[in-house]
C-alpha cells in the first residue's frame, strides 16, 4: 500500500506550478478573457516549454499521475487552455480529444483548434470543428459549439476514462485553491474587532471544506490507479470521481465565495474567476445529476466493489 | 501509488472471513443484546481467535503477537466491524488497553494483565467521561485521595460501555487539586469492577443494552500498584487511547457490506425506488472516500508522522457517511425496519441495528465538533495539504 504520488508526477507538477505562476497565475485567465489570443501566444508556449505534450497518460500509471498533476496545477489557476484535451490528443493525428454530451458537441476552448476528435461516454466518436464563435459568457467565456464531422472508429474506453479522470484532477486543483483563498481571506479580514477566522462558525465551514478537498484528492489518486489495476470497472470508477469532484467543488467554491462576502463576487478577487471559469468543466459533458444517474447504471452493470468485495457488489 | 494490501494482508482477510462464516451466526448483530448467548458467541470467538494466533495479530511479537503491519491491523478492524464486531467488548482490551499497558505499565502489570487479554478471557471498560466532563474530558472531577499507602476514589463516570459485563476498568481520576493546568493530576487506575464501593447502573438507550452505563465510585480503594503510567501522567495515557479511537472503528466497512447485501438480495437494484438512486450512487462514492481518508490516517501513522489531523478528517467523513448510509438503507427498507431484529429477515434487522447505532457515530470517541476544531486549527495554522 502506497498512497503517495510517484516522484515523476511530483516533479512535473512542481514544474507546472512554476510555469503557471510565471504566466501570472489566475491573472492569466483574467487576461485571456479580455484578450483570448493570450491562450495561443502565452499559454501554448508555456505548455510547450514545460514539455506538457510529451506526457502520454495512456502509457503507464506514473505518466498518468504526471498528467494528473499537470491538470491539477492547471485547475489551481483555471489555466485558459483545454489541458485534459491536449494531454489526451489522438496519437494518430494529434487532434485534441474531448468527451461530449449525446445531443450537442460543446467544448471548452473549442475555438482553439480547427479540428477535434470527440466522443460520447459510450465511445461513439467523430471529428468535429468549431461552428460558431465562443460563447464569451460569464460562465463559459471560452465554450464553443462544434459541428460533428465524419465518424471515427469508436474511442477506446480508456481514452474516455482518462479524459474524465484528468478533468477530475483539474477540478480538484480549483477546489484546493478556492479553499486556500478562503483561508487567506478569513485570516486577514477583521470584523467586530477580530479576524473572521476566530469565529467558530467560520472555522467549521473551513473544516468541512478541507475534508471535502482531502477526500477528493485521495479519490483522484485512487481512481487513476484503478484505471490501470482494474480497467474493466473503469467506467463506474471515473463516474464516481466525476460525481465527487462536482459535488465537492460546488460545495467548496460556494463556501469560499460566501466567506469572501461581497468581495467574492468581484473579478478582481481570484475566487470569482475560479468560480466562473471552472463551470464548463463542471457542466460538460454533463452535470452532477446526470453523472449520478450514469454511475448508478454503470455500477449496476459492472459493480462497484473496489478493493473490498463482500461476496457481492454494492449495487 | 499502489492500493494493493499485499499477499499477507489478503490472506489474513480471507482467513478472518472463513472463521467468521463458520463461528458466527448469519443473523448475528453483536454481543450487546438481551440474549446472553450473543455475548457467549463473542467470548467463544475470541478464544478461537486466540487459539489461532489471530486475536493479538497486531501486538508486538515480544508480547505474543504477530507484529502485524498497520495495514494488517486495518484489515482486522474492517472485517470485525463489517461483521458486527464479533469480538464483542474485548476489542477495547486488544486495541488500546493492552498497548497502553505495554507502553506505560510496569513489568508486574504487564505480566498480570496482558496474558488474559491475549487469551481472550477478559473484558475491560473505560471510565473516562463524567456528567460534566464529556468533550472537555480534562475537566473531570472524580477524585483519588491518598489513603493508607494507596488511594480512595470518589466520583461518577458516565457513558461507560460494557461496565456490566467487564471485569476490569481503566479509570481516570484526579490526584490533588485541579490547577489552572487541568491536565495535571489526572491519573489512570486499573481496578476490578467488582471492587467494594463500585456501583454500575445501566442507562436505557436506543443503542440497546450494555452500551451505556453510569458508574459510581464511593471511596473505592486503589493500591499504588494499580496506577498506570505514574501519578499525574494520566493525560498522556488518555491521549494515546483517544488517538487510537479516532481511527479505530472502520464504520465504512459495515456500510459497504450492508449495501452489498441489500443489492445482492434483491432483484438487482431494480427494486430501489427511482428517487433513491441518486442518493445510492452518492453513498457508494462517500463510502469509498471515507475509506480512503481512513487509509490516509493509517499511512501517516505508518510513516511515523502525527495522524491527529488526518484522523480527525477521516472521522468526520466516516461518521457522517455512516449516518448517510444508515438513513439511505432505512429508506430503502421502508417501514419493515420498524419491526426490529427478526430471525426471518436478518438484513432488515441489521439495517435497523445499523441505523440506531449510527446515530451515535458523530458523538462517540469525540464529537465531530471537536474534530472540526482540530481540522480547522491545523488549516489556519498553515497546514494546507498538497501545494
Amino acid at each position: 500500500m502506497n498512497l503517495e504520488l510517484p516522484d515523476l508526477a511530483t516533479d512535473f507538477g512542481a514544474a507546472a506550478a512554476r510555469a503557471f505562476a510565471d504566466l501570472g497565475g489566475v491573472d492569466c485567465a483574467r487576461r485571456a478573457e479580455a484578450e483570448p489570443g493570450v491562450r495561443e501566444v502565452e499559454v501554448a508556449k508555456a505548455l510547450d516549454g514545460l514539455g506538457a505534450l510529451d506526457v502520454d497518460p495512456r502509457s503507464d500509471l506514473d505518466s498518468a499521475a504526471a498528467a494528473g498533476e499537470l491538470c491539477r496545477q492547471a485547475g489551481r489557476n483555471v489555466l485558459p487552455y483545454p489541458i485534459a484535451s491536449v494531454v489526451m490528443r489522438s496519437p494518430e493525428d494529434g487532434l485534441p480529444f474531448a468527451v461530449v454530451g449525446d445531443d450537442r458537441p460543446r467544448v471548452d476552448h473549442g475555438d482553439l483548434f480547427g479540428e477535434w476528435r470527440i466522443s460520447t461516454l459510450d465511445g461513439r466518436s467523430k471529428t468535429a470543428g468549431p461552428m460558431a464563435p465562443r460563447l464569451a459568457s460569464k460562465l463559459g467565456p471560452f465554450v464553443t459549439d462544434l459541428t460533428a464531422g465524419r465518424d471515427q472508429d469508436p474511442s477506446t474506453g480508456a481514452d474516455v476514462s482518462l479524459h474524465m479522470a484528468l478533468t477530475g484532477w483539474q477540478i480538484l486543483g480549483t477546489a484546493e485553491r478556492a479553499l486556500e483563498l478562503a483561508v487567506e481571506h478569513v485570516s486577514d479580514r477583521v470584523q467586530f474587532g477580530q479576524r473572521l477566522s476566530e469565529f467558530q462558525a467560520v472555522q467549521f465551514q473551513l473544516a468541512d471544506a478541507a475534508v471535502a478537498v482531502d477526500g477528493l484528492r485521495e479519490l483522484s489518486r485512487f481512481t487513476l490507479w484503478r484505471l490501470f489495476a482494474s480497467p474493466n470497472e473503469a467506467r463506474a470508477d471515473v463516474l464516481a470521481l466525476r460525481l465527487h469532484a462536482l459535488d465537492s467543488a460546488r460545495s467548496v467554491l460556494r463556501t469560499s465565495q460566501q466567506l469572501h462576502g461581497a468581495s467574492g463576487l468581484c473579478d478582481e478577487y481570484d475566487i470569482s474567476i475560479l468560480c466562473r471559469h471552472i463551470q464548463p468543466e463542471m457542466r460538460l459533458p454533463f452535470g452532477a445529476e446526470r453523472t449520478a444517474s450514469e454511475l448508478f447504471a454503470a455500477a449496476a452493470a459492472i459493480g462497484f466493489s473496489g478493493l473490498f468485495p463482500h461476496g457481492g457488489s454494492a449495487v | 501509488m499502489d492500493y494493493d494490501f499485499g499477499e499477507r494482508a489478503c490472506e489474513l482477510r480471507a482467513r478472518l472471513r472463513e472463521l467468521i462464516s463458520t463461528e458466527i451466526p448469519h443473523d448475528y448483530l453483536g454481543a450487546f443484546t438481551d440474549d446472553p448467548e450473543d455475548l457467549e458467541v463473542a467470548q467463544r470467538f475470541c478464544r478461537r481467535l486466540a487459539a489461532e494466533g489471530l486475536l493479538t495479530w497486531a501486538w508486538p511479537e515480544e508480547y505474543g503477537g504477530s507484529g502485524g503491519s498497520v495495514w494488517e491491523q486495518t484489515v482486522v478492524r474492517e472485517e470485525m466491524w463489517a461483521h458486527h464486531e464479533p469480538r464483542g467488548a474485548q476489542y477495547m482490551g486488544l486495541n488500546w488497553v493492552g498497548p497502553a499497558i505495554m507502553a506505560f505499565g510496569r513489568e508486574g502489570q504487564k505480566e498480570r494483565f496482558l496474558p488474559p487479554i491475549a487469551a481472550g478471557q477478559v473484558i475491560w471498560c473505560q471510565g473516562f467521561s463524567e456528567p460534566d466532563a464529556g468533550s472537555d474530558l480534562a475537566s473531570l472531577t472524580t477524585r483519588a485521595e491518598p489513603h493508607e499507602g494507596g488511594f480512595r476514589i470518589t466520583g461518577q463516570k458516565i457513558w461507560t460501555s460494557y461496565a456490566q459485563m467487564a471485569q476490569w476498568c481503566v479509570l481516570a481520576a484526579r490526584v490533588g487539586t485541579a490547577t489552572t493546568k487541568k491536565h495535571e493530576g489526572i491519573t489512570i487506575f486499573l481496578i476490578p469492577v467488582d471492587r467494594e464501593g463500585i456501583t454500575v447502573r445501566p442507562i436505557k438507550s436506543m443503542l440497546g443494552p450494555h452500551h451505556l452505563n453510569e458508574c459510581f465510585f464511593d471511596g473505592v480503594f486503589a493500591g499504588p500498584d494499580e496506577v498506570l503510567g505514574g501519578v499525574g501522567n494520566g493525560w498522556n495515557v488518555i491521549r494515546r487511547a483517544l488517538a487510537h479511537e479516532r481511527v479505530g472503528i472502520a464504520r465504512y466497512a459495515r456500510c459497504d457490506r450492508l449495501m452489498s447485501q441489500w443489492a445482492g438480495t434483491r432483484d438487482g437494484m431494480a427494486a430501489l425506488p427511482v428517487g433513491l438512486r441518486s442518493a445510492w450512487a452518492r453513498a457508494l462514492v462517500q463510502v469509498r472516500v471515507a475509506r480512503l481518508l481512513a487509509y490516509r490516517a493509517v499511512a501517516e501513522q505508518e510513516a511515523g508522522r502525527s495522524a491527529d489531523v488526518s484522523a480527525s478528517a477521516a472521522r468526520l467523513a466516516v461518521t457522517q457517511c455512516d449516518q448517510q448510509v444508515a438513513e439511505l438503507l432505512f429508506q430503502a427498507v421502508e417501514d419493515r425496519s420498524l419491526e426490529g431484529p427478526d430471525n426471518d429477515a436478518p438484513l432488515e434487522g441489521a439495517i435497523e441495528d445499523h441505523w440506531r447505532y449510527a446515530q451515535a457515530a458523530t458523538v462517540a470517541a469525540g464529537t465531530i465538533e471537536i474534530q472540526r476544531m482540530i481540522v480547522s486549527r491545523s488549516l489556519l495554522a498553515g497546514n494546507k495539504g498538497a501545494p
